[in-house]
């Protein structure tokens, strides 16, 4: 118990440190034009149209990020100096809050518009047909006053249309998890482009299925037929007109240049109450802990799922590599050897993409079977080390004092390479724990994930980062403790 | 109680060449007898013991252990080696147990004892072998002599008609020898069974009813222990058991490691059971080198032992050379006096490149 206590200390000693990130910047001129950006360092949104531009130049040091609160958080921390993004993405309620403001705004607009693939024509067609309906009818202008303008912070006003369809849902990748595109509320969610959307489930007679994405997974995810659609303030380029199917914009966005507000009555909070800001902001306002919670247990669930079968895997796989045969033996001694050879994600994106794509298998099985692969080669490796171990002198005394073989085993040998093998055990299954925080990457809303989601409203990086810290810790700790307490001590006679 | 005829064991290497370790053992082991096995290395004692219950399958022949032929298919084996123990040169103590855990663990798990008799009569052992107060403890915590006693004691626990000596003391420093054989020993006056493999040829003479002298993968001599050492019939027995140990120094300069040769010549005292005579060896070479053998560097010093005749011997042997160090006319009459009367014997004799100086300790 001390160890734990001396842990969380540890690190609550590092948020002071964390909190002087934000360190005070010298005064510099403003930027007043894409043309002042020379020699600064920007930050915008992987994959987006901002992106594609401003890798042309290479006056300014540009720097991509996953998620809209990670870049404000860059630029509040003095990593950046500039923040590119969509003119109404930081409304003034927000700017004020943070004492940022639009140094100015870009010339051109941009054409956004939702995706699809190729071969499916007939829904990208009906979709430009319900938005051109919407136009006629003024539906989209209302849309467009009530969410492209400041008023969508207020949460109260938003209005939710129940599904009544039935049928195949229309699946969606949202790549923005940010309002007012699209953005969720307590589980469900929001934002012009998902009533847009709405609307087309409405025409199609089909519930909506939404789902968050990284921008890479979501063209991933649209490719394979994972998705149907993709939205998430999706620019038209012509590389993607090559690959995808875009309909009809529905919005020209400008981008916004946000700098640090030098005027703006910098907000000094002390520790406690901006503790106590920050608990309220992340966690209670929306019920946003039940992200942490349901993270939390789907973490549980892939964990415990894959540490379960990966052991049982390994124990054949560790007979495999004890076999006679020699081409068994070079099977397990090759899957061992591939395995170690390729990262985690990547067969993450493998299995999902290509080996399950289109075989109905939930991303979450999928995860299980991934990190059951990796755990049970590494769980072979366990056994092999821990009963290597054990002198074959324990064997032979064993047999010598009228023991079969198989009791000689389970009473003399295995219970000593328990002993040994625990250790390593507990240390594979930490790490498998900390490994699956990956899973987002395949749209499960895992622990990591949830911590992304926070950020993504909140715009707030430390309190989410810092819960999601501990709550992986005492899961790490209490899993250790569980699997200490699994050690047999006594010897039962 | 046990016959054995015609066993052969051969090794198959992977490398396609075969091994025959055991090519036709033949004999008989009455109840109560006690059985040293002798014979050079790498001749099949071990493999035999090992045989004998099955630890290494034999390739051919029979063994039949109370009118049983334990090599037909399905024999019980395990019910068989509950009756065979077993005691190894590694003591094998099983390491997660205590030593009273170590004791009663087969009793109980295998003849399902109940825990708390097995544990009086556990004691009961521990007691015998003079290690009752470390009932408790891990082997970790024990001397190799300590390993090895508690090792035989959790043999005799499960109460075996016969016990199988795997070269007992050949993993132990020489000064714990003493306390293992005085186990064995008392076993024997006991009246159990014993087979054991061994390289103590003065214990296979005190304790054995009888002697198997193995060579060649066979049983080359079968006798009672004093015949077998004393008038064996066959040249290569004789050659064996009257063999001479040895440890031979080279002494270059006077920087010679002269107190890591006086560690050599301490266990070598131990080790052949002649710890009374290491005072005396010791004495007599640093007497011989301070007044005579300084001048006659490099010499080599050798100590040797015939186990069977109990002679000892300290050489010094200078090459080149035609007369005795000791008729040299500086050394006083009063230090060979002296050197008389410590050692039983000195002989001087010319050799073939040189001369020796010999005292009998």
């Amino acid at each position: 118990m001390n160890k734990i206590i001396s842990h969380l200390f540890f690190l609550l000693m590092l948020l002071p440190v964390l909190l002087s990130c934000s360190a005070e910047q010298a005064r510099r001129p403003e930027p007043e034009s894409e043309a002042d950006l020379a020699g600064l360092r920007v930050a915008t949104l992987t994959g987006t149209i901002y992106d594609i531009e401003l890798s042309q130049r290479d006056d300014i040091s540009l720097q991509l990020f996953n998620a809209a609160g990670d870049i404000l958080q860059s630029l509040l921390n003095g990593i950046v100096d500039v923040v590119v993004d969509d003119e109404m993405i930081y409304n003034a309620q927000i700017r004020k809050e943070y004492g940022i403001k639009i140094a100015f705004k870009g010339e051109q607009e941009f054409p956004t518009a939702f995706m699809f693939r190729k071969d499916d024509a007939d829904l990208a067609e009906t979709c430009t047909a319900v938005q051109r309906r919407m136009v006629e009818d003024g539906s989209m202008q209302s849309l467009k006053d009530f969410w492209l303008t400041d008023r969508y912070a207020e949460v109260d006003s938003y209005t939710h249309i129940p599904d009544d369809a039935s049928g195949t849902p229309l699946r969606v990748a949202a790549c923005a998890a940010t309002a007012p595109i699209s953005f969720q509320v307590e589980q469900e969610w929001y934002g012009i482009e998902i009533d847009i959307l709405r609307e087309l489930a409405k025409q199609l007679h089909r519930p909506l299925e939404v789902k968050y994405y990284e921008p890479a997974s979501g063209f991933m995810a649209l490719k394979t037929g994972m998705a149907d659609v993709m939205c998430g303030g999706v620019f038209i380029t012509p590389e993607r007109q090559e690959e995808y199917l875009f309909a009809e914009p529905y919005h020209h966005f400008r981008p916004a240049y946000y700098i640090i507000d030098p005027d703006a009555e910098a907000q000094k909070l002390g520790l406690i109450p901006w503790f106590k800001k920050s608990i309220q902001k992340n966690l209670i306002t929306e019920n946003r802990w039940k992200y942490l919670t349901n993270g939390l247990l789907e973490t549980l669930k892939i964990s415990i799922l894959a540490i379960l079968l990966g052991s049982v895997l390994g124990i054949g796989l560790y007979a495999m590599t004890r076999s006679r045969r020699g081409w068994v033996r070079a099977i397990a001694n090759g899957y061992n050897g591939f395995l170690a050879g390729i990262p985690e994600l990547v067969l993450l994106l493998i299995l999902f993409y290509v080996v399950f794509a289109g075989s109905g298998v939930p991303p979450d099985i999928v995860a299980v079977i991934c990190f059951a692969l990796f755990f049970a080669s590494a769980a072979s490796d366990i056994y092999s080390t821990s009963l290597d171990a054990i002198p074959h002198g324990q064997t032979e005394a064993g047999l010598a004092l009228g023991f079969t073989r198989t009791q000689t085993f389970f009473n003399i040998v295995l219970p000593q390479a328990v002993r040994r093998g625990l250790p390593l055990f507990t240390g594979q299954c930490v790490s498998l724990i900390k490994g699956t925080s990956i899973v987002g990457y395949i749209a499960i809303h895992d622990l990591t994930r949830a911590g992304d989601l926070i950020r993504s409203r909140t715009f707030d990086a430390l309190l989410p980062l810092l819960v999601v810290t501990i709550i992986y810790f005492l899961l790490v700790w209490l899993i250790s403790a569980l699997l200490k307490m699994a050690t047999p001590k006594k010897i039962s006679l | 109680m046990i016959t054995v005829s015609h066993l052969s064991k051969t090794y198959h290497n992977p490398d396609g060449k075969s091994l025959q370790v055991l090519k036709d053992v033949n004999c008989e082991i009455n109840p109560g007898e006690v059985i040293s096995i002798i014979g050079p290395s790498g001749t099949g004692k071990s493999t035999f013991l090992r045989a004998l219950n099955l630890l290494d399958p034999p390739t051919g022949g029979k063994i039949i252990i109370d009118g049983e032929d334990i090599l037909q298919k399905g024999y019980p084996i395990h019910k068989m080696r509950q009756k065979v123990g077993m005691v190894f040169q590694s003591f094998n103590l099983f390491d997660h147990m205590t030593v009273l855990e170590n004791v009663i663990y087969a009793p109980c798990k295998i003849k399902k004892e109940p825990v708390e008799q097995a544990r009086k009569e556990g004691l009961a052992l521990l007691r015998k072998i003079g290690l009752a107060e470390k009932a408790d403890v891990y082997p970790s915590s024990l001397s190799g002599g300590q390993k090895q006693r508690v090792a035989i004691a959790r043999c005799l626990a499960m109460k075996p008609e016969v016990i199988l000596f795997d070269e007992p003391t050949s993993a132990l420093d020489p000064t714990m020898v003493g306390e293992v054989l005085s186990v064995i020993r008392q076993l024997a006056k006991e009246g159990m069974t014993m087979l054991i493999v061994t390289h103590e040829m003065k214990f296979a003479r005190d304790v054995s009813t009888r002697i198997f002298f193995m060579n060649e993968g066979i049983i080359y001599e079968d006798g009672p222990a004093q015949q077998v050492c004393e008038n064996p019939v066959h040249s290569a027995t004789k050659a064996f058991v009257q063999r001479i140990r040895k440890e031979v120094f080279e002494i270059d300069d006077p920087d010679y490691d002269f107190p890591g040769m006086e560690t050599s010549i301490r266990q070598f005292c131990i080790k052949y059971n002649i710890a009374d005579k290491c005072e005396t060896a010791l004495e007599a070479y640093q007497k011989m080198l301070k007044e005579v053998m300084h001048k006659y560097l490099p010499m080599t010093l050798r100590i040797t032992h015939s186990e069977l005749s109990d002679v000892t011997a300290l050489d010094f042997m200078v090459e080149c050379l035609e007369s005795s160090p000791l008729r040299d006319p500086d050394i006083s009459p009063a230090f060979l006096e002296e050197l008389g009367s410590l050692v039983k014997d000195v002989i001087e004799e010319p050799t073939s490149r040189g001369f020796r100086v010999k005292l009998i300790l």
